[in-house]
């Protein structure tokens, strides 16, 4: 009876041309016209340099690690930028001139002072984020080798470390100007929407098992098949659906969009998998604790995606930059940001703790959302139907 | 006969409201029983607690001898229902709805495929297999509703309002549908508010109003409670006071009254009422249009119990 309700929840599924078309070809559409949109932003903007200042401190003059990322990023044909060092009242000037883009000072972090939002504002938020995230991550790696080596050993570490460096830093400009677009974030913003869209396909599934949710669910709800094996069968054929839709979104758009997912290809199925089961997750949640008709339910789970998604910068990435400084916990319980730094940070340094801490708190979301639903699912009498 | 289905004391209340009032009542083997009532007297709430899908306040429920609960799966593969709204899914075409559904019960491929063909033989939609339910009309779609209900050659099948606005055609054809089930061993409620097809159908029936069984029996002894014998209608007619007085003087007759353009006298008993009352149309010289004698219907017992119409 699992196998006879799998294939026929297949089935169904797959003959519904509406949860086919929200799950599967809205992202297509959407990524289609993010090309669209992207591709001239990114023929302007590799054509011109624009300028910044930065603020003369010691934080900045004493950091071999910020001088020669800066420096890097300001030479060469192929530079982002071009740095006037000044000080912060010459700065400011500069900016209500528009001279300059906007500055930055470094104190105890950096600080980025715009004067509007617009694409080389979000490229300056983009590179220094990028600049914090090495340092941080090298930073780390000095106090574990410290700890870890013998005392005569030090010199040599640090010499060794500070050639990582310059090496590192190298690499953050090939990546952000070469090779990474800051508009891939838009692509990875969208494969975790169509992730979360399959919840569409979840709760679909599971209102058809529903009694209180029509007519369907009820003659489901007479028949003798255990609800577990109703409930995870049906669940089965949804997430194999989410997958092959997801699979197929990923051709398009590596193939036609020529979005690059990086090198990690096992690392990147393992991402969706994983994105796929919290967007199966929230459908199931949504099915359950929301009573109120299917329509009104597809509305609440479209809307929490999309609120998402927006959040973890599918519309302009300045709003995950936002959120990141101001509401961080926003993003760490977001499941469409976590699929999206999951593939960002995947991109950007591999499998590393930043991106296993996206995937766990993913899990762990996931799970959390299925056991707020057990109670629903579980139901098996109603006090009206 | 054994009875197959016995619930006692049935209470359910939602939201202060009693939908089932303290119901007992069994159903035999082999019967066909009928919920009659009008729309909201609780005969869905009745069939939806004694399946287990609604809680109820009060009561006991047993189906042939054991409680019934939603994890009984035992009991369930002996049930079919037939709900009042249309549980197919709109993706499936035909015959694979009546497979999905039959298959929740039979395992064998072999004998549910044998068992789904002679529920679409039953219902009559062999010729409609690979139809999509958006391709069907509301009768055909009723008879496909149905299929889905009875593939799996249940022991009691629960009827809630199959006919509800559905073709003569459609009609007739489930109901000589259901007297094949019964012909064939099952035993049947049947919940309707239309009291032609439980007079038909039915060997006992109980009318319910407010979630309260108001009688039960069968239909010749129900009549009996309506406290009249004969109904006699004459259309098209111009009444006088007069008239009026003469008919009431005859010891027989229970009320006259007047119905649109009818007169409407009945009769608690006597022989050649007809008869009579042209008799003494004829000797006033009141002109009519026709006239005509019924035997009390069961719209008349409800009207007699609750003093309304069994259609208000």
């Amino acid at each position: 009876m699992f196998f006879h309700n799998f294939i026929y929840s297949l089935k169904v599924l797959l003959g519904n041309k509406t949860l086919i078309f929200w799950s599967f070809a809205f992202p297509i559409v959407l990524g289609f016209l993010f090309n669209l949109a992207f591709k001239d932003i990114e023929k302007n903007e590799s054509f011109n340099t624009f300028d910044i200042a930065i603020i003369e401190s010691p934080q900045f003059s004493d950091d071999v690690f910020y001088k020669e990322a800066y420096k890097s990023l300001s030479n060469g044909d192929d530079r982002i930028f071009n740095i006037t060092m000044t000080n912060k009242d010459d700065a400011e000037k500069m900016l209500a001139d528009k001279e300059i883009t906007g500055y930055l000072e470094f104190l105890d972090s950096v600080s980025i002072t715009v004067n509007q939002s617009g694409i080389y504002e979000t490229i300056l938020r983009f590179v220094v984020d990028e600049i914090e995230s090495n340092k941080k991550m090298i930073s780390t790696l000095v106090k574990d080798k410290l700890q870890t080596a013998k005392p005569n050993e030090v010199a040599n570490i640090i010499e060794g470390i500070k050639d990582k460096v310059i090496n590192g830093n190298a690499t953050v400009i090939d990546k952000t100007r070469d090779n990474m677009s800051y508009t891939m974030i838009e692509y990875y913003t969208l494969i975790a929407m169509s992730a979360l869209y399959g919840g569409v396909i979840s709760m679909y599934i599971i209102n058809l098992k529903l009694a209180n949710m029509g007519s369907v669910g009820k003659r489901t709800a007479v028949a003798a098949i255990k609800k577990g094996t109703l409930i995870i069968s049906s669940l089965l054929a949804s997430y194999l659906v989410q997958l092959v839709e997801i699979a197929l979104i990923f051709i398009f758009t590596v193939f036609v969009l020529h979005v690059d997912y990086g090198n990690e290809i096992g690392f990147v199925i393992l991402t969706s998998l994983v994105g796929s089961l919290a967007g199966l997750a929230l459908g199931v949640l949504v099915a359950t604790l929301f009573k109120t008709n299917e329509n009104a339910k597809i509305g609440i789970l479209i809307a929490i995606t999309m609120l998402g998604c927006f959040l973890s910068g599918m519309m302009g990435i300045t709003m995950k930059y936002i959120v990141d400084t101001y509401a961080p916990f926003v993003n760490m319980i977001n499941p469409a940001s976590l699929i999206t730094d999951a593939f960002y940070a995947l991109y950007y340094y591999g499998v590393n703790n930043r991106f296993i801490q996206d995937i766990l708190s993913l899990i762990i979301i996931s799970a959390l959302m299925i056991i707020l639903s057990w109670r629903g699912l579980r139901r098996q009498k109603y006090d009206a139907v | 006969m054994k009875n197959v289905i016995e619930v006692k004391n049935l209470t359910k209340e939602y939201k202060g409201v009693k939908a089932v009032d303290n119901l007992t009542f069994t159903v035999k083997n082999g019967e066909i029983l009928g919920l009659l009532g009008p729309n909201g007297s609780g005969k869905t709430t009745t069939i939806n607690s004694i399946l287990s899908i609604l809680k109820y306040n009060q009561g006991s429920i047993k189906i042939m001898g054991e409680e019934m609960t939603p994890d009984n799966s035992k009991l369930k593969s002996q049930i079919g229902v037939v709900f009042q709204d249309v549980a197919v899914f709109d993706e499936l075409n035909v015959i694979d709805n009546v497979d999905y559904f039959c298959g929740l019960y039979i395992k064998d491929k072999k004998i549910r495929k044998e068992y789904v063909l002679d529920a679409l033989k039953l219902v009559g939609l062999e010729n409609y297999k690979k139809y999509y339910p958006k391709q069907l009309s509301g009768g055909l779609l009723r008879r496909l509703n149905i299929a889905c209900g009875i593939a799996h050659k249940p022991k009691i099948i629960f009827f809630d309002e199959p006919t509800v606005a559905v073709d003569p055609q459609s009609r007739n054809n489930i109901l000589e549908g259901i007297q094949k089930l019964r012909e064939s061993g099952a035993t049947i409620i049947y919940t309707t508010h239309y009291m032609e097809e439980v007079e038909i159908l039915c060997d006992r029936i109980i009318i319910l109003d407010k979630g309260v069984i108001l009688a039960s029996g069968t239909s010749e002894e129900l009549k009996e409670l309506a406290n009249i014998d004969e109904k006699i209608t004459v259309e098209g007619i111009e009444v006088k006071t007069t008239l009026l007085d003469k008919i009431k003087a005859n010891k027989n007759v229970d009320e006259v009254h007047m119905q649109m353009n009818a007169l409407i006298v009945t009769y608690k008993k006597g022989k050649n009422n007809l008869v009579d009352l042209m008799d003494l149309l004829k000797q006033t010289k009141v002109k009519y249009a026709s006239i005509y004698s019924e035997k009390p219907t069961l719209n008349d017992v409800f009207l007699s119990l609750t003093g309304k119409e069994l259609r208000d």
